[in-house]
């Protein structure tokens, strides 16, 4: 009976062996532990406490063929890790919102449900992202195993960054973004009078009541965000004020936009009158997916907005 | 972490060599596992069954150790000897010991070479 523990240890630690080297280790590994419970009943100890403390210190079986064998206790090791990360950011950084907003474009187009339209493509961009990851991870821990050589470029020096990052805003952006938001407003009032429907004749796109409501509210939204873009230029970087007051400003846009699209009351009746596809339908799929690019967008603005903040602040 | 915590660390980095040069030293003297393992403790080399017991195969893997089994004792035993590679290994591993120590010896002396 005092072999029982020890043998149960054998079995567990020389499963994991090749079958190859599994005898001789096996022998070997038994006659070190006979050896070792034989010094503690010298020292006095009886035979099955000695047994216990010898097993207990040579420790987890598994760890111990693992030493035996040289495998590494380690999904993806050192050498593997740069690599493996760089790509999984750059996969799921990219391909699920690809993907996620194909995905939600399409259902938006295709059922008449705007909720689950988001729903199906967030749900979408999840699986996508899971799906990344885990055979990403998979392939690079079978070639942290079989050791497969990357051959992947050494660094050098050339690979720096051009400069410190001083100032991660820049002009151009700054310069593009306060054009689209000039456009945008210059928009509200060209739609007004100048849409020509045919004929010679002109409709505005929008709903004139809105000229008394929500429009002039959504050109100061509009002026504001001009006013960010300045203020986030001077300050050179994005920093957590500035992402608080981009995403008050962006939400104070879409959610008035939304509500207005999703109640019919964005779009000038008369307008939409004049055109058949319009009538029977059109409209509605043309608010779904002005929906769901308008929440795209703002989500997307937002989390960059704070991507940028965070690696600004380190 | 504490500062207990870091020296042992510390300890370990520097001690972990020193079992592949002071097990070739040992086995200049055929040995088998058990009996290395009493011999290096009882000279300072505190080393762990389970590492010294896979560390042996690994070194005779390298050809650096030779093996036979003794059956003439009740409990058949695997007898390790330094190989005459080992033994060239061990040289070498000796030699750049005793030039660390000179370095480290002149650093703390102040005397740069």
């Amino acid at each position: 009976m005092t072999t029982s523990l020890t043998d149960r240890y054998l079995a567990a630690t020389l499963r994991s062996v090749p079958t190859a080297r599994r005898e001789e280790i096996a022998d070997e590994l038994r006659a070190s532990i006979g050896d070792m419970i034989d010094g503690r009943t010298a020292d006095g100890l009886d035979a099955t406490t000695a047994e216990r403390e010898v097993l207990t210190e040579l420790g987890n079986p598994a760890q111990l063929a693992a030493r035996y064998t040289d495998r590494r206790l380690q999904l993806i090791g050192p050498e593997y890790f740069l690599p493996w990360r760089r790509l999984l950011i750059a996969l799921v950084s990219t391909i699920p919102a690809i993907v996620g907003v194909l995905m939600a474009g399409l259902e938006a187009t295709t059922a008449d449900n705007p909720a689950g339209a988001i729903g199906a493509g967030i749900s979408a961009a999840f699986n996508v992202a899971v799906q990344i990851a885990f055979w990403v991870t998979v392939v690079f821990a079978v070639l942290e195993r079989l050791g497969t050589p990357l051959h992947l470029p050494e660094w050098t020096v050339d690979q720096l960054p051009d400069e410190p990052v001083e100032r991660d805003v820049s002009l151009t952006d700054v310069c593009a973004s306060i054009l689209f938001l000039g456009l945008t407003i210059a928009f509200l009032p060209w739609q007004q009078f100048q849409t020509v429907i045919g004929d010679g004749d002109r409709l505005p796109v929008l709903d004139p009541a809105l000229w008394t409501s929500w429009l002039p509210a959504l050109i100061a939204v509009l002026v504001a965000s001009i006013g960010l873009e300045f203020a986030k230029y001077r300050a050179r970087r994005w920093t957590w004020p500035l992402v608080g007051v981009n995403a008050l400003l962006g939400l104070a846009f879409a959610v008035p936009a939304i509500w207005l699209l999703l109640t019919d009351r964005l779009f000038n009746p008369d307008f939409v009158a004049r055109f058949a596809w319009l009538r029977d339908g059109g409209i509605d799929t043309v608010a779904r997916i002005s929906v769901v690019v308008i929440v795209a967008i703002t989500l997307w603005d937002i989390a960059d907005s704070a991507m940028k903040a965070r690696r600004a602040a380190r | 972490m504490g500062s207990d915590d870091v020296l042992r660390t510390h300890l370990q980095e520097l001690r972990r060599g020193t079992v592949v040069v002071a097990s070739l030293v040992a086995l200049r003297r055929p040995d088998y596992g058990y009996a290395l393992l009493q011999r290096l403790t009882g000279h300072g080399f505190a080393v762990d069954a389970n590492t010294l017991y896979p560390l042996l195969r690994r070194l005779e893997e390298q050809g650096l150790l030779t093996s036979e089994w003794n059956t003439e004792e009740s409990r058949p035993r695997k007898f390790y000897r330094t190989s005459a590679e080992g033994e060239l290994l061990l040289r070498r591993l000796l030699d750049d010991l005793a030039a660390v120590q000179t370095s480290l010896t002149a650093l703390i002396e102040g005397d740069p070479r």
